[in-house]
């Protein structure tokens, strides 16, 4: 039994948390409200006498026969959008202890998330864990979704990471962050709130997948059809890519079954743990069955940048890890042939020293989609997740939108008032350089 | 195979170096010795020839490159279905007999695999197996009978695509013993199908998904497999040139999915033979090159019979250009959501907002437009701006304030059906609406009388006041012109179209604006 908690945080955290729990209901066959389908019902009580696919215990609790529970904590500090779950579908999903919300929201900043409002709420969130983490025979660690640029997001998970490490050392940090896109973006001080956040929890966190709004934005529009994608389209498009890393996890499978599985493969130093999320095929539900993707076709979209879910382009950087998820009816014999055939291509460089090279896992369950999404079922389907040095793009990115407001100091009194230091600001944007010159530096050869 | 060319073999889907090809003929070419087979290439540029060699026509060919003469040994005839599920699914016993697990090198570095052994141990047990894609592995017939139902009964969804199958007859013995299929996926097989009605196998009977995408299949052939299939839910059938020839009678009448895309001989009269399929919810009609659609039962406003079910129509990427395509569909009594992207009318980037709007306003029903969800709030606003923008039009149409007087033109009512409906629930326009005048000072300035009810010799006075003055302001003016002290002044108007009514203007700090002082009113002044 090795347990994992997800905490989410923020609306970024809780929205793309609705519709996580959502895609894991839909792929274990638990109704909406928690009972498990009777067609579902006969593979668990086959699974329980076999030890096999009784895996989906990691995430959730079975409280009595049939009713599952998530292990899931879901913190805001303005009762919204929580009260978006409480009165939504899977109302009755959720515990009512589980759904945190406050009266007064952090207002996009960070130092209030952090400091002020967050303060109050935290000791109570912790004791929450708490009764979670007793609940689990063996936790194996957490997942924390949130965004880097709202003020619950980076404040809250900032000060909620550096007490889960007090309490929790031993156990995993894995974390699921929206980095903060022009295009869908709320706030003017997403660069600050980002580069705060990312300061004090890059030693934290284990690993960090992130998800740019902005890429899964344009996936939707040029490739899904997709006018004007909201918010719900993305969420949606970014758990399918959330499903594949945890579907390890939630099913019987071989590859990455222990978070710390992850670290191990994807983290050469601690603090170059942000890889890039890429998936394939993404075909739009009109289009279904028009175009056939096989294994090779798979495998090449996912090194092409616009299949990433982080704009950033790896032609510029080398790779330091790569781990490929295969889902569905994959055979290893083609994979095989689809990797060898990635090899003769130039754009594929790895770094000299990191020897693990590729890492290939199968989970012979295909990706499901939700009923009425924009995605397309597809027989086979490949998650990417690869640590490359090409990153250092998007943390240039933000460096350069928060300089530009620092150098006149703008804002800078919202985070002041609070009870902050500009020196914060400085030492946060020192770490954030110095990461870039940790990239780069990893990046060239002996 | 090779040596014998006996005449089943023509017609047989056959391989060569990854190129697909119908045998056409066997037998001699002289001069040449030697048995041949002549093919037609899926790929039309493929071949040398048309089907003749030097004055003797051997076979047709449809494309003058499209044929060509090959050795019986290089062909590539295809194997069996049960061969294909074995070769992709079970590893063969001469290799990881000692269970080592390979190591593949990609580049300089050595690839770690794990878990393909279980992998491997799990794919073996056939019997298990229930999702199979045996995609492009050159299957072309069942083989011997039983043998796929001992081996591997429970598959529920099979990818053919691109195999060797040449009739519909070799699908059925594959299918015949898969007793619970729901999903085949039969897309770029050239199958030659059923010609007449022969009885039905039930052989389909689980069926709920078939994918018939570039297989060359005729409307009657259609009709014909679906008679097999009587719980068929969604049916693919794109790029295959259908010309829709005639209405399903018993069948197809429970499908919920119907994708008729890239086929560009259907156009809107054919539609009228599909309308009646009662369970029809989703439709897609992308790049077909239609341009319009009429619901001719219907009249303006009304709904249609047609389509009684249809939720979702799919028209993406095709001709549409005119607005009276909307006005059409609004007529569907069931449609909620519609895909209209890359079309002639919506293709102006500079408008997709404008499109989105007029959209919306044409479409009553709708709730999605092009994926995204169009909220109470959108829609409002839409049917707001569109009763506004053609306000004007309206009322030289004969439209009228007072609803009885309402004689609307033909013309008008056939270009806006639901504008009559939208005055109903929004109010039909008024003038002031309507009226839009460039934003020039002296547009934005009321022509004001001004009166002295008290002082009946002082003259009427006319002055230009901008809307936006403070009565502190106006009364100032007045206190100059005058000669009255500000605190002594009482204002009040009255406007021409309610006589009797006067209105106190008793806020110094408001505007005329606020006080709705309209053009053409009449300012009393007392003290």
């Amino acid at each position: 039994m090795r347990e994992c908690l997800s905490i989410h945080i923020g609306q970024a955290g809780i929205q793309i948390g609705d519709a996580c729990w959502e895609l894991y209901c839909l792929e274990h066959g638990i109704q909406p409200d928690g009972v498990v389908l009777d067609s579902h019902q006969n593979q668990l009580e086959n699974a329980k006498t076999e030890h096999t696919n009784a895996s989906f215990d990691t995430f959730f609790r079975e409280i009595r026969a049939g009713k599952h529970v998530p292990r899931a904590l879901f913190v805001d500090l303005e009762p919204t959008v929580i009260d978006g779950i409480r009165t939504g579908e899977r109302r009755s999903l959720f515990h009512p202890e589980q759904l945190l919300s406050r009266k007064e929201d952090a207002a996009s900043n960070y130092a209030r998330g952090r400091y002020s409002v967050g303060s109050e709420v935290i000791d109570l969130v912790l004791e929450r864990t708490r009764k979670l983490a007793k609940q689990c025979g063996e936790l194996q660690g957490f997942l924390i979704f949130r965004s880097f640029g709202g003020g619950t997001g980076s404040g809250f998970t900032s000060l909620l990471m550096e007490r889960l490490t007090g309490e929790y050392s031993k156990k995993t940090k894995l974390e699921f962050s929206v980095y903060p896109a022009p295009r869908v973006s709320t706030a003017v001080v997403e660069p600050y709130n980002s580069v705060l956040t990312i300061h004090s929890t890059t030693e934290h966190a284990d690993c960090t997948f992130m998800v740019d709004n902005e890429a899964v934005y344009d996936i939707c529009h040029h490739r899904l059809g997709v006018e004007r994608p909201s918010y719900a389209s993305i969420n949606r498009l970014m758990v399918q890519a959330v499903s594949s890393i945890t579907a390890p996890l939630r099913f019987e499978g071989p590859l990455n079954v222990d978070l710390i599985e992850f670290q191990t493969n994807l983290v050469p130093y601690p603090r170059i743990h942000f890889p890039i999320t890429t998936f394939a095929p993404i075909v739009s539900a009109d289009k279904a069955y028009h175009e056939r993707f096989s294994v090779s076709d798979i495998t090449t979209a996912c090194f092409e940048s616009s299949n990433q879910l982080v704009k950033c382009d790896p032609r510029l950087g080398k790779y330091m890890a790569c781990c490929l998820l295969y889902r569905g009816d994959v055979v290893p014999r083609e994979a095989n042939a689809a990797i060898a055939a990635m090899k003769a291509r130039q754009s594929v460089q790895f770094v000299d020293w990191c020897p693990t090279g590729f890492k290939v896992g199968f989970n012979n369950r295909p990706p499901t989609v939700m009923p009425g999404g924009d995605l397309a079922k597809a027989h086979q389907a490949l998650c990417m997740l690869s640590n490359t040095t090409a990153i250092v793009e998007a943390w240039a990115r933000l460096d350069h939108k928060f300089d530009l407001m620092y150098a006149k100091r703008a804002f800078l009194h919202w985070y002041i008032r609070e009870g902050m230091e500009e020196a914060e600001f400085l030492e946060a944007r020192e770490d954030l350089a110095a990461l870039e010159r940790d990239y780069e530096e990893a990046g060239q050869s002996f | 195979m090779s040596d014998t060319l006996t005449l089943d073999v023509i017609g047989r889907r056959v391989e060569v170096n990854g190129e697909h090809a119908t045998v056409r003929f066997a037998g001699v070419v002289p001069p040449v010795a030697g048995p041949w087979l002549g093919v037609e290439w899926d790929n039309p540029e493929r071949g040398k020839h048309d089907g003749s060699h030097e004055g003797t026509v051997y076979f047709k060919c449809r494309h003058p490159t499209g044929g060509s003469f090959i050795r019986p040994k290089k062909v590539n005839f295809g194997i069996d279905f049960l061969t294909a599920v074995k070769n992709r699914y079970v590893l063969e016993d001469e290799l990881e007999e000692d269970g080592k697990e390979q190591i593949v090198t990609i580049g300089n570095k050595p690839v770690e695999t794990i878990g393909f052994d279980s992998i491997m141990k799990q794919q073996s047990q056939l019997s298990k197996l229930q999702e199979v894609s045996l995609r492009n592995c050159a299957v072309s017939c069942a083989g011997e009978k039983g043998g796929v139902a001992e081996a591997c009964p429970n598959i529920r969804n099979v990818d053919l695509s691109k195999n060797l199958l040449s009739s519909w007859d070799e699908v059925i013995h594959i299918a015949d013993q898969l007793r619970h299929l729901e999903v085949l996926n039969l897309s770029e097989n050239k199958l030659k199908f059923p010609s007449g009605s022969a009885p039905l196998t039930g052989t389909f009977s689980a069926l709920k998904v078939l994918v018939l995408n570039r297989t060359g299949i005729t409307w009657a052939e259609v009709l014909r497999c679906a008679a097999e299939c009587p719980g068929l839910e969604e049916l693919y059938l794109e790029s295959n040139e259908i010309f829709i020839s005639e209405r399903p009678t018993d069948v197809l009448q429970t499908i919920k999915l119907l994708d008729l895309s890239s086929n560009q001989l259907i156009d809107e009269n054919q539609l009228f033979l599909i309308a009646h399929l009662p369970r029809l919810e989703q439709l897609i009609l992308s790049d077909i090159g239609i341009s319009s659609i009429h619901f001719p039962d219907a009249g303006i406003g009304c709904k249609t019979s047609m389509f009684p079910s249809l939720r979702y129509l799919v028209v993406n990427d095709n001709q549409i250009s005119q607005w009276s395509f909307f006005n059409e569909l609004d007529k569907l009594p069931s449609l909620r959501a519609l895909s209209c992207l890359r079309n002639p009318l919506t293709k102006d980037d500079k408008d997709t907002q404008t499109t989105r709007q007029l959209i919306i306003a044409k479409i009553g029903q709708l709730k999605t437009l092009n994926k995204c969800e169009i909220l109470p709030e959108e829609r409002w606003g839409a049917e707001l701006d569109y009763r506004r923008a053609f306000g004007n039009e309206w009322k030289k149409a004969g439209g009228h304030q007072d609803l009885d007087k309402n004689r609307l033109s033909e013309e008008f009512l056939m270009a806006h059906p639901r504008y009559q409906f939208l005055c109903l629930k929004y109010g039909a326009p008024e003038d002031g609406e309507l009226k839009r005048q460039p934003l020039m000072l002296k547009n934005q300035l009321l022509t004001l009388k001004i009166k002295y009810p008290h002082q009946l010799d002082q003259k009427v006075l006319e002055k230009q006041l901008p809307g936006s003055m403070t009565i502190q302001k106006v009364k100032g003016l007045l206190s100059r012109l005058l000669k009255v002290p500000v605190s002594d002044l009482l204002l009040s108007y009255e406007s021409p179209e309610k006589p009797g009514r006067e209105i106190e203007l008793e806020n110094d700090l408001k505007s005329l604006q606020f006080y709705s002082v309209e053009n053409g009113d009449c300012l009393l002044v007392r003290w």
